[in-house]
């Protein structure tokens, strides 16, 4: 409760005291924001931890052997990250549902045990030491970032990509009689969640002095999907409430300790029970606007 | 010509689903496409739309060769298509449906909208006001239904919205696949007129649907389509007066005893058959009914599906439930079992209320339901599936004999007995759904469309089946589209249209009576 306290009566000190909270709060965000991108057409991709690892190791290993300025470390990390989500997707899109879910992990440990924890250019899993990293001061670049993405998805979302995107994950067959080229538009979703997760990837490599293989494995994927699902993948605000609120809630019930686990499962299992479309659902702040807020739209009888 | 399909051919396995169809759509036309269940209609459509691939033939759009297209591609090409099982976004907004069928004619706005957000709003806002056309073109009230979940409407809005989205496309050729099933007759005619404004607004329209009334009162010219074959093509006047359309229709009595001389309605000769076999029918339903059903409705949501039925069966009767398809013959059957249960109404088994009665209690009665489709397990053998019928028996001797009697019965089952259930076709399968019903030692045995899908000769081995359990004691109510030929086994049938029943009388009385036809060809 400190914590909320403190927000409350000094953001300021707030700020400066957790900004390395704020930024992985906002790194999480992004990643949120990644799988909410997959999730709105349709496809069940657990793959964005590979997508991180392929953008944190590229920036981390230019700036060692290179010394290439950050922004294009990050840059090459977050394009490479979407060319593999190209390679990877064009088969693995044919997959629908759970049979999906299980190939993208099948990406992950492949990425893993194969490149992670085996060549010597990534430390054998051993990770890297990353001698430039600057916790602190990526914190307005990270920020800028969550926005921006944000704001462009929400864009996005509404215009005729997503409106393809909305059809196929309502009913593929439908979509294909409307003239939507369904599989051209799960690749682009697929891609632009890759390049996410890799932007991702590269930023949070930048907070931190070293590069740890085991935090892109399933347990990451796991987390992400959670922030998705508690946050609701309707609507593009859904997944970055839902990382917000995942993340802080160590904090939130500070006096837990070690029962952080449980408190936080009963509050999951609580929201998926009385809330199964996430805290935001389908029409973003609906559920939290008093009853007498004006509506856009008039509200029609219910006879059905 | 609008669409030319040139010998079009598509197997699943060893089915000829559609085998070798030519068909020509004339612009400005509504062409009717019918055929009994199994006849190919869908998966024609869905070989033209891309969904089925092609295996061989073709298909032009004028002067655009669609075959071995993707359906996207198809659909953009202006062949827009209504499912038979509604497949609507059922979570978006009504008027987001429609805006989603704009989607193969709108510029890529992509770019365009991230930045220039007053451009977007313009367009968006002349989207909208299309389909809010759109929908009152398909005779919707967009003040009423634009905002709501498509997912809620009424069940008959949802076709209408369906059409709605599909017009979204502009297209050059509308496939709507059995628009008006499950409809009310006052719903129907609704319908009708839709497809008749649209047709005079210039739309080419191809209809399938089961209601003869629809398709012989809407349509300028009509295929018939049977096991895959196209066997009449002309107009509704040609179509319905023809002896090999007739034939498929009505079923024919037998093919063993009756010829099939052209010119013959059919049904003459099933009379003929009946006759022969002599036997005395009473028109009458009896005094004491081992079934008694009364008032029976039931619905699926918005959808009436059987509307006050009232029928008895006495022990020791077959008596045949005929009607077209959505007459609400199966889900009579299914509220008899207690698989569904009714809105209002009785229904008493021996004493026992089926309206409440768990399925479980109601199977311990005698009261055993064969389903349409006939669910056995494909994974296990046919051995398997039999002593999984007899699993709840206490006497396990006893079961065993039973199997052995069973598969005497049906000697097919008893050489396959070692094989995977899955494998057996249509016909043995049918068999093996019936002998796992009379394992279950019924005193009424509910048998829904047990010849569908089946070949003629195959056909006659299940009805002699039928008669022989029929002879062995056990009472039989039938379900079955094969009118004439459930009519012929009968002691008394009742007909059922759009939910209620129209008639019911003596087998005989059925065969003659032109009520019967018209239930079946509209004619």
């Amino acid at each position: 409760m400190d914590f909320l306290i403190q927000l409350v009566t000094d953001p300021l000190g707030f700020w400066s005291s957790h900004t390395l909270l704020i930024s992985q709060i906002a790194i999480n965000s992004i990643l949120a924001s990644s799988m909410f991108v997959v999730l709105y057409s349709g496809q069940l991709s657990l793959a964005a931890p590979g997508f991180m690892a392929i953008g944190a190791y590229t920036a981390v290993l230019m700036d060692i052997y290179l010394h290439t300025p950050l922004a294009l470390n990050i840059a090459t990390g977050t394009v490479l990250a979407g060319i593999v989500g190209i390679v990877v997707g064009l088969p693995v899109l044919r997959l629908r549902g759970v049979f999906l879910a299980i190939a993208t992990i099948g990406f992950i440990e492949a990425l893993s045990l194969g490149v992670i924890l085996n060549l010597p250019i990534t430390g054998e899993g051993l990770g890297l030491k990353n001698a430039n990293a600057d916790p602190l001061g990526g914190i307005n670049l990270v920020l800028v970032s969550l926005v921006v993405i944000v704001f462009l998805l929400w864009r996005l979302t509404k215009g005729r990509l997503g409106y393809a995107w909305t059809a196929i994950r309502q009913d593929e067959l439908a979509a294909l009689s409307q003239g939507i080229d369904v599989p051209r538009y799960k690749l682009i979703a697929f891609v632009l969640s890759a390049v996410l997760a890799g932007y991702a990837g590269g930023l949070e490599s930048h907070l931190n002095f070293f590069v740890d293989p085991n935090e892109y494995g399933v347990p990451r994927t796991v987390q992400v999907l959670t922030f998705a699902v508690l946050g609701g993948s309707g609507n593009v605000v859904g997944p970055v409430v839902g990382a917000l609120f995942i993340t802080t809630l160590p904090y939130v019930f500070q006096q837990a300790g070690d029962y952080i686990g449980i408190v936080s499962g009963v509050i999951l299992i609580a929201v998926i029970i009385f809330r199964p479309q996430g805290i935001v659902g389908r029409g973003g702040f609906a559920f939290v606007r008093p009853r007498w807020w004006p509506t856009a739209r008039a509200s029609a009888p219910s006879t059905g | 010509m609008l669409l030319r399909l040139d010998n079009v051919q598509r197997h699943f396995g060893g089915v000829r689903a559609v085998d070798g169809v030519t068909l020509e759509v004339e612009k400005g036309a509504i062409q009717g496409l019918i055929g009994p269940n199994g006849a190919g209609k869908t998966t024609l459509v869905n070989v033209v739309t891309g969904y089925v691939p092609f295996q061989s033939g073709s298909a032009w759009l004028e002067t655009d060769r669609i075959s071995g297209l993707s359906a996207h591609r198809i659909a953009g090409l202006g062949i827009a298509r209504t499912f038979q099982n509604i497949r609507l976004f059922k979570d978006l907004s009504a008027v987001e449906n429609v805006v989603v069928g704009m989607h193969s004619r709108r510029p890529d706005d992509t770019l365009a909208q991230l930045g220039t957000l007053p451009v977007f709003r313009r367009d968006q806002r002349a989207r909208l006001n299309e389909a809010h056309r759109l929908m009152e073109a398909a005779g919707l009230d967009p003040g009423e239904v634009a905002h709501r979940p498509a997912g809620t409407l009424p069940y008959g809005d949802q076709r209408r919205l369906e059409i709605a989205r599909a017009l979204a496309l502009q297209p050059r050729l509308l496939i709507l696949d059995e628009p008006a099933a499950g409809m009310n007759p006052s719903e129907k005619q609704g319908i009708r007129e839709l497809i008749e404004r649209l047709n005079q607004e210039g739309l080419t329209i191809l209809l399938i649907d089961h209601d003869m009334q629809l398709v012989m009162g809407v349509c300028t010219r009509v295929a018939v389509l049977n096991f895959g074959r196209k066997i009449a093509d002309g107009t509704p006047e040609e179509v319905s007066t023809d002896a090999t359309v007739i034939k498929a229709y009505l079923g024919t009595g037998s093919e063993r005893e009756v010829s099939s001389a052209p010119g013959a309605t059919g049904v003459e000769e099933v009379a003929d058959v009946v006759k022969a076999a002599g036997r005395t029918r009473s028109a009458a339903e009896p005094a004491t009914a081992i079934l008694d059903v009364r008032d029976l409705s039931v619905s699926y949501g918005a959808v009436n599906a059987v509307r006050g039925a009232s029928l008895r069966v006495a022990a020791g009767e077959v008596v045949a439930l005929i009607g077209a398809n959505g007459a609400g013959k199966t889900t009579i059957l299914s509220a008899l079992s207690g698989l569904i249960r009714p809105s209002s109404g009785t229904a008493v088994f021996d004493g026992i209320d089926l309206t409440s009665a768990k399925a479980s209690t109601i199977v311990r009665h005698g009261l055993v339901h064969v389903p349409e489709g006939r669910e056995i397990l494909g994974r296990q053998t046919v051995l398997e599936n039999l002593e999984l019928a007899t699993w709840a028996r206490r006497d396990q001797t006893a079961a065993a004999a039973a199997i052995t009697a069973v598969m005497k019965r049906f000697p097919i089952l008893g050489e396959r007995r070692n094989l995977r259930a899955g494998t057996l076709s249509g016909g043995e399968a049918q068999m093996l759904a019936i002998a796992r019903g009379l394992l279950a030692r019924p005193r009424l045995l509910l048998l829904d469309e047990p010849s569908l899908g089946l070949a003629p000769q195959m056909v006659d081995e299940v009805f002699g089946a039928i008669e022989e359990i029929h002879r062995d004691g056990t009472t039989i109510l039938l379900v079955e589209q094969n009118a004439l030929r459930a009519l012929a086994i009968a002691n008394r049938a009742y007909v059922l249209e759009t939910g209620q029943i129209l008639l019911s009388g003596s087998g005989d009385d059925l065969l003659h009576n032109p009520a019967v036809r018209r239930a079946y060809l509209g004619g």
